[in-house]
């Protein structure tokens, strides 16, 4: 039994280190200076640790506007799309009108549905609008529910969240004269932070971490999120400095590990509950 | 008391307000153009130009080229390499943190961190660990003897190796789904068995793997369509080369929207390629019979 613990604790170990490497690999190659960066066999700890990496990637690079935009958008989209799904699931959970479940298993069919076959007609949308090329055009349609996803996984994750409040609360607030609007935003949604939190940080993230809608519907350099800005750098420019390149990989982790390792006690719970039913 | 408030027979209409942002979102950005490229794809459509109907050619013209069938042959190659190995990946991770031990949450957020990654900080960070000359895994692998490809440079490695970098990147995801449905395995199962002088092996085989089928199940669909829509990786990678050994479908519809403009070939595209989605899901289920565990 004790072997069999031993076992088990060492190969969690190993997996540990296959899963660490190329994040251990990124901060060393963050701090080679150009020479020792193409030495062979690689320097596992640099001798130097060239810290200034840190600065010249914000002077030879935009990293810092690719930072303010993804974040800006970030934020922004995070709290539309948030709102939109919180509203919507209310509904699907407190409320009875017609065609409930058909509209809910429509919006849950419509994650099964590849972005391919929506890109080609929401470009042109997003032409006839005149946002292309703007913030506009990754920030606005996250109010509506997200220009890819119609925000079903949000809906989805709230309603349970939302079913599970007992119904005798909103009785009470509403025989107290609270319309049903104030018991939603005055006592459900606070009641609620812990599933609010983990769709912020699924929403935060699957925008920060986007590279296909930028990539689809910007085009100038100043408008660019840290994804698609990096990539470019690293597709355009072939002999790029890998050094400057990983300190400003590095830049764009960091944020959304801290996200994660903030709500992450959380976001095991999430997945039980989702788990469940699905 | 409590029945009249909530029966109030006006919420019908109320919900209206609350459904309003997503319906309008719903409408524009996924029915309109669900529709619109079903439209486009028998059109001749460039942007700018009026749509000119012309019936099935763009099918036709697909179906008959060699690239196409050529790219479907990727396609299918990518989800054959990936598809199996994240899935098993996924439950080794999960198996391995089933137990509560010491440290668990320490271990479970390190095997979760390249999911909350960036796609593309991976693709940038195993690009360099994949460098032909001075990288990383070539180095280790030259300690054991063994010259390593170029990887992403060598055609017939750069699949595979965007497929290795994808297991690692969300080998996360789905052990989270399966823990979930770890948990859901009564203990009383296993120590039945074990009483029974079951070994750990057999209570895997008999008991862990047919109640954790409807949970494999689902990870197995959604997996599979994930690996169809492989594009960032490429994107960022490889940008469908060398030659056109990593042009997957969903890269090569983005090419031919955006960097040919054939936007009336690239719906029909796009359509060929949800048909394939659509009927490798309904193959699934047909399937599950014969595997998933129904009580």
């Amino acid at each position: 039994m004790t072997v069999g613990r031993i076992i088990r604790s060492i190969l969690m170990s190993l997996v540990a280190i296959v899963m660490l490497v190329p994040f251990l690999w990124m901060i060393v190659t963050s701090l080679q200076s150009p020479e020792t960066l193409v030495r062979f066999p690689p320097q596992f700890i640099p001798r130097s640790p060239k810290w200034s990496n840190y600065a010249e990637v914000f002077s030879e690079m935009p990293i810092g506007t690719f930072f303010f935009n993804s974040v800006k958008i970030s934020v922004l989209g995070t709290i539309g799309e948030v709102m939109a799904a919180s509203l919507a699931a209310f509904a699907f959970a407190r409320m009875q009108f017609r065609g409930k479940k058909l509209l809910f298993g429509l919006l849950l069919a419509t994650m099964m549905i590849p972005f391919q076959v929506t890109m080609v007609p929401v470009f042109i949308i997003m032409r006839w609008l005149g946002w292309l090329d703007s913030h506009a055009s990754l920030i606005i349609p996250h109010f509506f529910g997200g220009a890819f996803a119609s925000g079903a996984f949000g809906i989805f994750l709230l309603r349970q969240f939302f079913e599970s409040v007992p119904r005798e609360l909103e009785d009470a607030s509403r025989i107290d004269g609270a319309s049903r609007f104030r018991f939603f935003t005055t006592i459900l949604l606070p009641l609620s932070k812990p599933a609010l939190a983990v769709l912020a940080l699924f929403v935060f993230m699957g925008i920060w971490n986007d590279l296909l809608t930028p990539v689809l519907f910007l085009s100038t350099e100043d408008k660019m999120p840290l994804t698609f800005g990096l990539a470019v750098l690293e597709t355009v420019q072939h002999n790029f400095r890998y050094d400057l390149l990983m300190a400003g990989t590095l830049i764009s982790v960091v944020p959304i590990l801290i996200f994660y390792i903030i709500v992450q006690r959380w976001v095991t719970d999430a997945f039980l509950r989702a788990g469940v039913k699905g | 008391m409590v029945k009249i408030a909530t029966k109030n027979p006006s919420s019908g209409r109320a919900a209206y307000p609350y459904l309003l942002p997503v319906l309008i979102g719903f409408t524009v950005f996924t029915v309109g153009p669900v529709l619109t490229s079903l439209y486009l794809s028998f059109t001749h459509y460039e942007i700018g130009a009026k749509p000119e109907f012309v019936a099935l050619a763009n099918y036709r013209e697909l179906l008959g080229s060699q690239l196409f069938w050529q790219v479907v042959g990727h396609t299918f190659y990518y989800a054959l390499l990936y598809v199996p190995a994240s899935v098993a990946a996924s439950l080794g991770l999960a198996l391995l943190l089933e137990k509560k031990v010491r440290g668990i949450t320490f271990f479970r957020t390190v095997y979760f961190l390249p999911v909350v990654t960036s796609m593309v900080a991976a693709a940038i960070i195993w690009g360099w660990l994949y460098n032909g000359d001075i990288g990383l895994l070539n180095y280790l692998l030259s300690l054991i003897g063994i010259s390593g490809p170029k990887w992403l440079q060598d055609p017939n490695w750069a699949l595979p190796a965007i497929a290795l970098m994808s297991v690692w990147k969300n080998a996360g995801y789905n052990m989270m789904i399966f823990l979930a449905g770890l948990t859901n395995i009564p203990a009383d199962y296993h120590e039945a068995a074990r009483i029974d002088g079951a070994t750990a092996f057999e209570r895997f085989r008999h008991i862990t793997l047919p109640l954790l089928s409807p949970v494999m199940f689902f990870v197995l669909v959604i997996t599979t369509i994930g690996a169809f829509q492989v594009f960032e990786q490429t994107y960022v990678m490889t940008n469908g080369g060398p030659g056109t050994s990593t042009l997957t479908l969903s890269y090569y519809i983005w090419e031919t929207a955006f960097e040919f403009f054939n936007l009336g070939t690239a719906s029909a595209l796009s359509y060929l390629f949800f048909i394939i989605v659509l009927i490798f899901t309904l193959v699934q289920f047909r399937a599950r019979k014969r595997w998933v565990f129904q009580p």
